[in-house]
């Protein structure tokens, strides 16, 4: 085989390896491991709360999209078909409860569903907002089980 | 005095009467769906805030860009960095009405045609909408389905050029809540 022909190959064989890389870790890289992120911050979920209610703009560009650990009295669970939502509850407003919303891992419906309302309970997971009611967490799974 | 305590009393009565009216959810889901010439791109969004007046017909849902969920992690990751920008437009909402709510009777169950008008804020640009959609009521629920398109151009998202021939310029909105009474 002529030498041309060895680097031709080679080159095909190192574009495909690099392709099938890019496709398994890029183009196809799985969601994090949610349940196994350390947390950013660790929270009283009334500090929080308060701190979204005064500066939402601060409050979003701190803690939107992050891994946060939050301590507080339940309110509530609510259970949806497959969505199981633990529910701090602060305010009432145009869509009722107002508070932290925080949706768990399908793994954690069951244990959430026995969380009795007015427990002290740590949760954590990723916030992702505050639609001017209610501080969304998502991903949640259960610390102080 | 009397007739102030009357007052009191009537408007207190109308207030209650008004928010039995309201119909609340705050787990509404939202899916949007755009088939590209290469990739179909799908998310859903469990987590819709939404409240229907009964009595006047307002009707308003928020969500949280960053709430959508792809089945790709990097779509997820390009949707809120290079799509929407959910760091710096964290939030949609519509705010609106539905036009022919006197033709919908919360009291019975039954499937209601529902005509739905009013105004849709997303990446900081608010454009008027449109569209039909049902209210099934059913057991004191109201189960609202609406479908509607959006051009992306109209909302100033703008797609990278390296794939602006493999993704599609609309995108198909679903909207699907189930509103409970208001307490």
């Amino acid at each position: 085989m002529k030498t041309w022909m060895k680097i031709l190959l080679g080159l095909i064989v190192v574009g495909l390896i690099a392709g099938m890389l890019v496709f398994k870790f890029v183009y196809n890289k799985k969601h994090p491991d949610y349940e196994s992120i350390t947390p950013v911050f660790t929270l009283k979920t009334q500090d929080l709360y308060q701190a979204f209610k005064s500066n939402k703009a601060g409050s979003s560009t701190l803690y939107n999209g992050k891994c946060i650990a939050i301590t507080g009295k339940l309110g509530k669970i609510e259970s949806v078909d497959t969505l199981v939502t633990a529910v701090f509850v602060f305010n009432q407003g145009m869509f009722g409860d107002e508070g932290i919303r925080c949706t768990m891992i399908k793994k954690f419906n069951d244990t959430a569903k026995k969380l009795l309302p007015d427990g002290e309970v740590k949760i954590k997971g990723i916030c992702m907002g505050f639609n001017d009611s209610d501080i969304i967490f998502d991903k949640c799974s259960i610390v102080n089980q | 005095m009397r007739t102030n305590s009357l007052i009191l009393i009537l408007v207190t009565l109308l207030s209650f009467s008004a928010g039995a009216q309201k119909f609340i959810t705050k787990t509404g889901h939202i899916k949007f769906y755009s088939d590209g010439a290469v990739e179909k791109i799908e998310a859903h969004n469990r987590q819709v805030s939404s409240m229907l007046d009964a009595a006047t017909g307002q009707f308003v849902f928020k969500v949280l860009l960053k709430s959508f969920e792809f089945e790709k992690a990097l779509m997820q990751e390009h949707f809120n960095e290079n799509y929407v920008e959910s760091d710096k437009f964290p939030d949609s909402k519509f705010i609106g009405n539905v036009t022919n709510i006197k033709e919908i009777n919360v009291a019975k169950d039954g499937s209601y045609d529902a005509q739905v008008d009013g105004m849709l804020t997303l990446h900081g640009v608010t454009n008027h909408v449109k569209t039909k959609g049902t209210f099934e009521v059913k057991q004191g629920k109201l189960v609202g389905k609406a479908k509607f398109t959006i051009t992306l151009a109209d909302y100033k998202i703008t797609i990278p050029g390296a794939v602006v021939n493999s993704i599609s310029k609309t995108v198909d909105i679903s909207v699907d809540i189930t509103l409970d009474k208001a307490n």
